[in-house]
């Protein structure tokens, strides 16, 4: 049972901690297509910095299978000669990493202070209201999902809410989110803003 | 040409003190090295620097901030001060912040009483804290939060200052980066992938560095606190042939409680050969010193064939008449462990020198085995499971090693198998299986091709079982011995503790075996054997300290800090000199009740 040579190892006899561990997941290989995005990234850092590439990685395991799971964790940290922890490690510090299954939409409200002052929880009431979920959780058909987030960076015009990892909605109100909502249902991906990114450019 | 000397110091002013030290060292580093009271958790010598733990800040004259002395270089005429109000108070409310989530569950933890956080906090905190919500709480309350961590240690993250001490450990010393903080902030949680635990054969190092009682191990856990340790023995490992140099931790208990002495063995810095460091096998392995299976009483095999216990007396004159019989001392074969010392070879080398021992009698085994440790960790363990191999080497002892570094005792082997020797004395002073593979000798004695065995050890192996007689000896921390390491740095380990029942130190059972022959062997000590043996090396300069090595004496300690984790002692040493502690004099609770903002109203 144990490696070690001098205590046995009776998992059985001692308290397990109730931290949530990472899904399993199904068994991971990026695809070719992924692979190859992952290996041209690669070629940016010098080959015994490769462990620098490891957000990009984790965004194509997120890409990939929607969320973060341990066997794509492991994955990385094969690749990049990581050991799973430093993935771990990495992977649970940023929160636009998920450790678990999403909703195909997350919504993600800054809770920070701007946007607190300057209403975000309403807003946050308001989307777990329309939605029936709490924050953190998936609404049953798997469209949503309703995080709580820290300052997105748009504090000129909160509240923020961040849709995807990639579109801000703005001066965000109960009623403009649930017309956000119900263009989501309506018209899907169409319904989104642009990424705010490129519209600052 | 440049001097050294004076191109790579620097002097700097820390507390109106004037510090010279080497350039390069950090101011953290100068104080401590001029004995300049500072706390640090972070902050290890052994360790990469982190600067996480924030409680080591100081003033430096022209920096805007306080800085973190552990993080900050030592320049030229830097001028540092530690006590000054504002770092005394900073400093304060740094310890404050970490003890909002301590659980000070002291009285059930492991570490009380040689825990930093403790002694830090009681010099540097401040007098109470404000902190008036619940603890964060992981994994549970009490110590009903320790989680499993792996095969030889147990977590309690509410302990856990995340001073990221172990995780360095992991990822610069051990190489395998086991261990992670999980999450962020106010959520960080030491952990391991998946929950899976430490698998290293270094693990008992994460509860040395360790500062809190987060990680202990499973095997001293609830054991002992140090106070029951009033003695600890610094001595050397012999489990392999690094020789790490290590403390034995005896616990005072009354002779008839039940349970052990020898309650822990920790590693004792030297940094030229184990660092700050030792593996688990020297550290976990030493249960069998005190263990069911020691050798308390000679034995002799009665006419009805069993291992009946007899005293010394009667087990000596056995010895006289068995070898007579088996054709006197001129047929008297040796097979030593390597586990034996040099003081222990050299009365061997002596017998051997009375009976006319040819140089092909005598044989020299170990057990050589492969640790599994990543390929590239800091600390490696060798194969060669025996302190001495070195040392027989250099008396002259038929040493051969095969390609892979075995023992090589083929010649021996077939001398017994085809039954060309008929008095064998096998002497093995360390733990089960040691001595390498004897299945074959155990065979060969089943069989009778053997006609007389002697076993002088210190276990009930499988080899003494079939033995004719079994003289009991001592486990290598119930002796004064001097050893070789692979190095060839001679070392050596003290006598911790008494030898169990009427088992005596290996030295003794010789000369007492000699008499018993014949050969006549006066030494009177075991100080007595090294310096006769000195005065026959003493053409060889490595040996020159045999005579001046320091045994270790059990020291009982004047205060509690002194049997305090010795791979910190000379912490110990430094912060607590007999300065009064420098407490942050001002009162935290500031706010008076008219001042208090009333709570708003919640509906
Ligand atoms: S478990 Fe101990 S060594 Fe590791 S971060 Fe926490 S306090 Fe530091
Ligand atoms: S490395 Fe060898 S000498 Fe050091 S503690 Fe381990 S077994 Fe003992
Ligand atoms: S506080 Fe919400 S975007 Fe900055
Ligand atoms: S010891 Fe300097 S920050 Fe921890």
């Amino acid at each position: 049972m144990s490696f070690h040579p001098l205590m046995e190892y009776d998992p059985g006899r001692f308290h397990h901690s109730e931290r949530k561990i990472a899904d399993e997941g199904a068994p991971f290989v990026f695809t070719p297509e992924r692979r190859a995005k992952l290996d041209e990234i690669l070629t940016e850092y010098p080959p015994e910095r490769k462990r620098s590439a490891v957000l990009a990685a984790l965004y194509l395991v997120q890409e990939q299978e929607g969320y973060l799971t341990a066997n794509g964790m492991r994955h990385v940290a094969g690749i990049l000669d990581l050991t799973p922890a430093e993935v771990e490690d990495v992977a649970t510090y940023y929160v636009m990493f998920f450790k678990e299954k999403v909703g195909k939409y997350v919504l993600q409200v800054c809770r920070t202070l701007s946007c607190a002052l300057n209403g975000a929880e309403r807003v946050t009431e308001s989307l777990s209201e329309k939605l029936g979920i709490k924050v953190g959780e998936t609404d049953p058909s798997g469209m949503f999902t309703l995080l709580e987030f820290e300052c997105l960076g748009a504090c000129d015009r909160a509240p923020v809410v961040m849709v995807n990892n990639e579109h801000w909605h703005e001066h965000a109100t109960p009623e403009s989110c649930s017309k956000l909502i119900d263009d989501i249902k309506a018209k899907g991906e169409a319904a989104l803003s642009g990424c705010h990114l490129k519209v600052e450019k | 040409m440049y001097d050294r000397q004076v191109m790579d110091t620097v002097t700097l002013t820390i507390d109106g003190r004037q510090v010279t030290v080497e350039k390069g060292r950090t101011v953290l580093q100068a104080a401590i090295e001029s004995g300049i009271k500072i706390p640090y958790y972070c902050y290890h010598p052994g360790l990469g620097i982190d600067g996480s733990c924030r409680v080591c800040i100081v003033k430096i004259e022209k920096m805007p901030k306080l800085q973190t002395s552990c993080s900050t270089t030592v320049t030229e005429g830097m001028v540092v001060h530690t006590r000054t109000p504002e770092v005394v108070e900073a400093r304060a409310s740094v310890f404050e912040f970490l003890l909002i989530n301590h659980p000070l569950d002291c009285p059930v933890c492991d570490k009380g009483g040689e825990c930093p956080l403790q002694d830090f906090s009681y010099s540097f905190g401040p007098n109470e804290s404000r902190m008036e919500f619940p603890r964060r709480v992981f994994d549970g309350e009490g110590v009903r939060a320790d989680v499993d961590f792996g095969p030889t240690l147990m977590l309690n993250r509410n302990r856990c200052i995340l001073c990221t001490r172990c995780v360095r450990f992991m990822r610069e010393i051990d190489t395998d980066a086991q261990i992670n903080i999980t999450d962020r902030g106010y959520g960080s949680e030491i952990a391991t992938f998946q929950e899976q635990g430490v698998h290293s054969l270094l693990s008992g190092n994460l509860m040395d560095v360790c500062p809190v009682g987060a990680i202990t191990t499973k095997d001293y856990r609830f054991k002992a606190r140090p106070w029951d340790n009033p003695e600890a023995v610094d001595t050397i490992c012999t489990l392999c042939e690094k020789g790490c140099n290590t403390t034995a931790w005896i616990k005072a208990k009354p002779e008839w409680a039940k349970g052990p002495q020898l309650i822990r063995m920790t590693p004792r810095l030297n940094p030229d050969v184990n660092g700050y460091w030792m593996c688990d096998i020297g550290r976990f392995d030493y249960h069998w010193i005190e263990g069911d299976h020691r050798l308390q009483r000679p034995l002799v095999r009665s006419e009805a064939g069993t291992l009946e216990p007899t005293d010394w007396t009667n087990a000596l004159s056995k010895v006289a008449d068995k070898v007579t019989a088996a054709g006197g001392t001129g047929a008297l074969r040796f097979f030593v462990s390597a586990q034996a010392s040099l003081e222990e070879l050299f009365l061997i080398g002596r017998l051997g020198g009375a009976f006319g021992l040819p140089e092909s009698g005598v044989a020299v085994g170990w057990r050589q085995r492969e640790k599994p440790q990543p390929k590239h960790a800091k600390f490696k363990i060798p194969p060669t499971d025996a302190p001495n191999v070195n040392g027989a080497r250099v008396l002259g002892f038929p040493v051969k090693t095969g390609s892979d570094g075995t023992a090589d005792i083929s010649a021996f082997r077939a001398a017994v198998e085809q039954g060309r020797i008929s008095a064998l004395y096998v002497f093995d002073p360390g733990p089960d299986g040691y001595i390498g593979d004897v299945s074959w000798l155990v065979e060969a004695k089943r069989a009778g091709r053997l006609p007389l065995l002697i076993v002088h050890g210190v276990v009930m192996t499988e080899l003494a079982s079939v033995a004719d007689i079994v003289l009991p000896g001592a486990a290598w921390v119930e002796k004064d011995a001097a050893y070789v390491n692979a190095q060839g740095r001679l070392q050596g380990a003290s006598r911790a503790m008494a030898p169990p029942g009427d088992a005596q130190e290996d030295w003794q059972v010789f000369v007492n075996v000699g008499l018993a022959l014949g050969a006549g062997l006066t030494y009177t000590s075991s100080a007595a054997v090294r310096a006769d043996l000195a005065a026959t090396l003493s053409a060889n300069e490595a040996f020159a300290g045999l005579t001046s090595l320091a045994f270790s004496r059990p020291v009982t300690a004047r205060h509690w800090l002194q049997a305090s984790n010795p791979s910190e002692r000379w912490k110990w040493d430094f912060m607590f000199q007999d300065l009064p502690p420098v407490k942050f004099a001002g009162t935290p609770r500031a706010t008076s009740p008219p001042q208090t903002i009333a709570l708003r109203e919640v509906d």
